[in-house]
């Protein structure tokens, strides 16, 4: 397998940034009152997403879950994508009816996000078999997190692949908890790759907070996929930073567990690496922050004086009328 | 095809006495014919209302679970376990009854083949939509545990049952909250025509008892005494307090997926190689052996069946079908339906 370039590194770096940013804008408009219903973060969970997503070709198909943002940014989604939707804009994915992220779209190979988690997985299995009967060399990437991996959807999904030898990825993001509950109340194992030997496929445990791990390992299982090996399960052992949801103080997390996984934070760890290898040097750095910067207060900007959506339009795409 | 080695911690050898294996022969046996006489006879004298499912070859799996119960224990068995139900106390006539769909059985005609239950007698009726057994086990086991009298659930199901995600959900519930459920998965090796290869990816569903936190153990499914020291290992361990245990007991459907399936889809060699393994034939020829059963004694044992088969088809067929006037009975709830009057007294 290729080392990653120094271009493909500073690209990786602007979006782990990015994604950080975008969340961080998200939260901030949340507190302003703008946002429409709940904001979900990904803090802390950025190397997942992005090192995961970056690993993969353009003809490859991701099922994102809400704190995949940084996926959907790298298979070409704009910041202003996603504050349109939770503006609730007439002109965001959605056209103001889903203020989330459940948006997806066929060109950019992003399969919308469903609220009914662990559902993805055998939604994904179904795109991986029309690639296998195809006879095309696509990858289909499942994200599903440690509490949906309790679903019967999961475990349908994974076990249909793994009987027809489906180019299926899964990322399981073990981020410590769901909602309220501890991985220790969610499953008796220790690892949710513990699960792989139960349906026969190989199965990878990384540091979720180490980009170019999760990175490595996704580009090696997909190789493996597309060789016609079956599906593999790549557990991103992470932590989630924030609660729940914007709405949720996460009281139930033990202060320390905070504590432990700051000093873990993937950004912090990937610019530790790049200085260390010399790999991007201050001015190179300040230029994509500045950029970032532009990007965030550009989409910002357009998301805010986007219009609403019309009510006279409430009902449009409700009933199958005139639907071609 | 070797059973994998014991749990840790239990060694194998729950040896039943003289008695239990005598008994284990009579249901063996009982069950046997029994399901012959459904499925040969009364079902091609057109006198059964709908399908019929037997379970020839994989009888030994209900004899050796059921036995290894104990009294307050609970069992849900499954299409496949008609021993179950005998030894947990229905009467042959009233299986009988509600195969010939009579007024009087335990579902008062209105659901045929083994979809009954009784919570006084432990036994938890079928679901038709296979794994959904399992979450309700789940809840059994809960209750059981709050109880603390040491009481164990049995939920028996196929191997293509497996595939369920409700099987996924009841196996992570019950190792994480360590319920006292034992798992039996019946592997007959064809769920209706889909076989193994196509169901599931793993090699022994035994792999999947670690995969989530508890111990999986594939078993011999045509020799009752494995079955049945199995099942008291797991049933030990889950009165201990150490959760539960999946079994994998390994068998070969005999039959088609049900009288109407003529399976050709099962290859004959496959049946001819597992006809060699024939439960009844390997505890009868394990009983003469050791001396504990004569030639005579089973014999007299085969005579004895038959003619409490005969018994109870001929109570069966004499009683009456349902009158249509009592259909909408058990639809609706009100304050005197049938249905409220019941009693649920405590088991014994």
């Amino acid at each position: 397998m290729k080392t990653l370039t120094r271009a493909q590194l500073h690209e990786i770096y602007y979006y782990l940034r990015l994604n950080r940013r975008v969340d961080e804008q998200l939260t901030l408009l949340y507190r302003q009152g703008k946002v429409v219903g709940g904001v979900y973060s990904g803090l802390g969970q950025e190397a997942v997403s992005v090192g995961s997503a970056y690993a993969l070709e353009p003809q490859d198909v991701i099922g994102p879950v809400i704190r995949n943002g940084g996926a959907m940014l790298i298979r070409g989604y704009r910041p202003r994508d996603l504050f349109l939707q939770y503006l609730a804009r007439q002109d965001g994915p959605t056209n103001g009816r889903d203020a989330n992220t459940h948006f997806g779209d066929v060109a950019r190979g992003v399969i919308a996000p469903i609220s009914m988690l662990g559902e993805t997985v055998p939604l994904m299995a179904g795109i991986a078999l029309a690639a296998k009967l195809r006879k095309e060399k696509r990858v289909a990437l499942a994200y599903v997190g440690d509490g949906a991996s309790s679903t019967g959807p999961f475990h349908e999904g994974v076990n249909f692949a793994a009987v027809q030898k489906l180019p299926l990825l899964i990322i399981a993001e073990n981020n410590g908890w769901a909602y309220s509950t501890p991985t220790s109340k969610q499953m008796a194992v220790r690892n949710m790759a513990d699960r792989a030997p139960g349906y026969g496929i190989p199965s990878a445990i990384v540091n979720g907070n180490d980009v170019r791990a999760v990175y490595a390992a996704t580009r090696k299982a997909a190789e493996h996929a597309r060789r016609g090996g079956g599906p593999v399960l790549i557990e991103c052992k992470t932590m989630r930073m924030k609660g729940h949801a914007e709405h949720d103080d996460a009281r139930y997390v033990p202060k320390q567990e905070f504590e432990k996984w700051r000093k873990k934070d993937p950004i912090l760890r990937f610019e530790k690496y790049l200085a260390a290898k010399q790999q991007m040097t201050a001015q190179e750095k300040a230029a994509i922050e500045a950029r970032i910067d532009r990007e965030i207060r550009e989409d910002v900007a357009f998301a805010e004086a986007s219009p609403f959506p019309p009510p006279e339009g409430a009902a449009r795409s409700v009933w199958a009328d005139g639907w071609k | 095809m070797k059973s994998t080695p014991p749990a840790k911690g239990s060694k194998r050898g729950i040896k039943p006495d003289a008695a239990t294996l005598a008994r284990m022969l009579y249901y063996l046996t009982l069950t046997r014919e029994s399901e012959l006489r459904l499925e040969q006879v009364l079902y091609r004298q057109g006198k059964i209302v709908g399908g019929v499912y037997v379970g020839r070859g994989q009888e030994a799996i209900g004899v050796g679970a059921a036995l290894a119960m104990r009294p307050g224990d609970v069992t849900l068995p499954c299409h496949r376990d008609f021993s179950v139900f005998v030894i947990r106390g229905f009467s042959l006539a009233d299986i009988f009854a509600n195969w010939l769909a009579r007024g009087d059985t335990p579902t008062r005609g209105r659901d045929n083949t083994l979809h009954i239950g009784d919570l006084n007698l432990g036994v938890i009726p079928i679901i038709s939509p296979l794994g959904a057994t399992l979450p309700v086990a789940c809840g059994v086991g809960l209750v059981l545990k709050q109880r603390g009298k040491g009481n164990v659930v049995l939920t028996h199901f196929g191997e293509g049952t497996t595939s369920l995600g409700d099987v996924h959900e009841a196996m992570n519930l019950a190792a994480v909250m360590k319920l006292p459920v034992i798992f039996i998965c019946n592997n007959n090796q064809f769920a209706y025509s889909t076989p193994t290869e196509k169901q599931y990816a793993v090699k022994s569903l035994a792999l999947r008892g670690p995969a989530y936190g508890m111990p999986g153990e594939r078993v011999d499914g045509c020799d009752v005494l494995a079955v049945y020291d199995a099942v008291g290992r797991a049933a030990a361990r889950a009165r201990a307090g150490k959760g539960p245990s999946l079994l994998e007991c390994l068998t070969l459907r005999m039959a088609g997926h049900s009288a109407h399936d003529a399976a050709e889809y099962v290859p004959e060699k496959l049946k001819l190689a597992w006809a060699k393994k024939d439960p009844i034939q390997r505890l009868e020829k394990f009983l003469l052996a050791r001396k504990i059963m004569t030639k005579q004694q089973i014999e007299e044992l085969h005579k004895r069946v038959h003619q409490e088969i005969d018994a109870a088809v001929a109570q069966a067929e004499a009683r009456p079908l349902p009158r249509g006037e009592e259909a909408v009975e058990g639809v609706y709830c009100g304050p005197d339906c049938w249905w409220e009057r019941r009693e649920v007294r405590p088991q014994k």
